[in-house]
């Protein structure tokens, strides 16, 4: 399957990774870092701090003062308006609820105010919902009514599904090819820079070869970095990958190997060290935001979709979603794999075709 | 080939190792066209380039083993790493050689697949005298153990001590080709005729007499 000229250049390429100690600890120390990011910022976040002004002597008022103050997502200090605006601003509380003196229970005149900091608006929507149920709540316990409509929240496939369920196949597939590009991308410049490549050249391997080679001795390497995110995901994150393993990883080896040809193709385009790095950024940013990495390609503008879809990342998240969150199997035949399977062809015809050996001159 | 900076040489043994396109005339190296063959020539051609960089952190003898397995060969780098005159070397890292040692590297990484044919591009180039004299035994060596070595120069001196023919290149032409006995038969200037004897001082004392002109 592999010559022998490829395998031993790839376990040169692995142990030459290997010996540079730097390296080895920044690509652990990356999905270390990343799977913590998701750990420390997914659990449950600070109360908001609510002042209370609540100049009425109404029961009405007590009572919604109470439910105000019992509000988990709350942290409520009572005082006197003066005082608790000049808190607000200088940022001790993020907003301030006014109870008025005629809050009383009477059809449509009582009214709250909410005293904000305008940069504090992003949490506006969030303590306006939960004032609305308290005070719907209190409605209700006054009218003496029970809630008419409850709405619960069920996945059509049976299973829990949470934001990070979601997120995570999409990060490891833009991990992933981050990953890639930089492993061939970038190291085909500085090789070629260095006419390393053109060493190479003048003996009888061909573009075929090398590109072989990288591809085996970096698949090694990302497969233990992915190991090592999925391995923490499964244990802090709880993860679960619906699809099993032997699937997942077996699109991880597809999607490696096309975003090594990509970046192996992009640096044969890049003629120098300062050229590679737009042109990565050119090919990996828009395709962050099309990818459907953090929202659904769906949600997207319909005018885009189409675009969005056919892009080399769209289709692996897609393929790694569908392993971890719908239990679909490597070797299904649907949109998703013909998509895996077409971007493999592309990628690999391009980067052998444009393989650049030499300097070239700009 | 001799030739000044810029004359082509580099170009054209480009050209013969299969690494750029000939764009005029054509090439064979043992019997096989260079354009039509050039993955054939490469397995029968070993070449040292101008810059030498490897791969880093690999010891030369890492590097050798490597090179071997491009051309499919099992080899004995130590051997090879003696007949260059670096044994002693062999797990240093090539930036870790002087650039005598540097040069002799890269002639036994030309080395591992035994080549017919062995182009060298300006081997001296930068080097200290007695690097250089060394490097020119080497090349010597090999040359009398039956392969034929390509080699471009600027340094007169080489191309005469070491080259059965040379070949003279200017702007991309070669002007001269012959042995070096025969180019210099043919283009060197007659030699000057040999120097009067005596000096400015017998010349003074000629035009103005030996009196003495108390």
């Amino acid at each position: 399957m592999f010559t022998s000229a490829q395998l031993h250049l790839a376990k040169v390429f692995l142990k030459i990774f290997l010996r540079n100690r730097q390296s080895i600890f920044f690509s652990m120390l990356f999905p270390l870092i990343f799977t913590g990011v998701f750990f420390f910022s997914g659990g449950p976040s600070d109360p908001i701090k609510l002042g209370l002004v609540n100049m009425s002597q109404s029961s009405i008022a007590s009572q919604f003062s109470d439910l105000v103050i019992a509000e988990p997502s709350f942290n409520v200090t009572k005082g006197s308006l003066i005082e608790l605006r000049e808190e607000l601003i200088i940022g001790d509380q993020t907003a301030i609820i006014l109870i008025p003196e005629d809050f009383t229970f009477i059809e449509g005149s009582s009214q709250l105010s909410l005293i904000l900091d305008a940069s504090q608006v992003r949490q506006a929507s969030s303590i306006q919902e939960t004032l609305e149920n308290s005070l719907l709540a209190i409605e209700r316990d006054v009218r003496g009514i029970k809630p008419m409509f409850n709405l619960v929240v069920e996945d059509v496939q049976a299973r829990p599904q949470r934001y990070i369920d979601f997120l995570l196949p999409g990060i490891l597939a833009y991990m992933l090819m981050n990953l890639c590009i930089a492993g061939s991308g970038f190291n085909i410049v500085e090789y070629r820079r260095r006419g390393i490549l053109k060493r190479l050249f003048v003996t009888p391997i061909q573009p075929k070869d090398f590109i072989v080679a990288i591809i085996l001795s970096r698949m090694v390497i990302v497969l233990t970095q992915i190991s090592v995110m999925l391995g923490l995901a499964i244990m802090l994150l709880d993860i679960n990958v619906v699809g099993g393993l032997p699937s997942l990883y077996g699109m991880v080896i597809l999607g490696t190997f096309i975003f090594l040809c990509i970046g192996f193709f992009l640096g044969s385009l890049a003629k120098t060290q300062e050229a590679i790095q737009p042109i990565v950024a050119l090919t990996s940013f828009p395709q962050l935001i099309l990818s459907g990495v953090f929202f659904p390609i769906s949600s997207m503008h319909e005018f885009i979709q189409p675009i969005a879809h056919v892009l080399p990342l769209s289709v692996v998240v897609s393929g790694l979603r569908g392993i971890t969150n719908d239990g679909m199997a490597l070797l299904t035949l649907n949109s998703t794999t013909v998509g895996v399977g077409i971007w493999m062809g592309i990628s690999f015809f391009v980067a052998i075709k444009y393989f650049v050996w030499k300097e070239v001159a700009n | 080939m001799l030739g000044p900076n810029g004359a082509g040489k580099t170009s054209t043994l480009e050209m013969l190792e299969g690494m750029n396109d000939i764009d005029g005339g054509s090439a064979t190296i043992n019997g096989l066209n260079v354009s039509q063959n050039s993955y054939e020539v490469k397995k029968i051609i070993g070449v040292q380039l101008q810059a030498n960089e490897y791969f880093d952190r690999l010891n030369l003898i890492e590097l050798l083993i490597l090179f071997g397995k491009l051309y499919s060969q099992e080899i004995d780098p130590i051997t090879l790493l003696e007949g260059v005159n670096l044994a002693e070397k062999a797990n240093a890292k090539p930036e870790e050689l002087s650039g005598g040692q540097k040069q002799r590297f890269s002639i036994a990484c030309a080395l591992v697949n035994n080549p017919k044919v062995l182009f060298l591009d300006e081997p001296t180039t930068g080097l200290d005298p007695q690097a250089k004299r060394n490097l020119w035994q080497l090349i010597r060596d090999l040359n009398s153990d039956g392969m034929t070595i390509v080699l471009t120069t600027h340094n007169m001196e080489e191309a005469e001590y070491l080259c059965d023919r040379i070949a003279i290149m200017d702007q991309g032409k070669i002007v001269a080709e012959d042995t070096p006995q025969n180019l210099i038969l043919k283009y060197a200037p007659e030699p000057p005729q040999a120097a009067l004897h005596g000096n400015i001082e017998d010349v003074f004392l000629a035009l103005t007499g030996h009196e003495l002109r108390d």
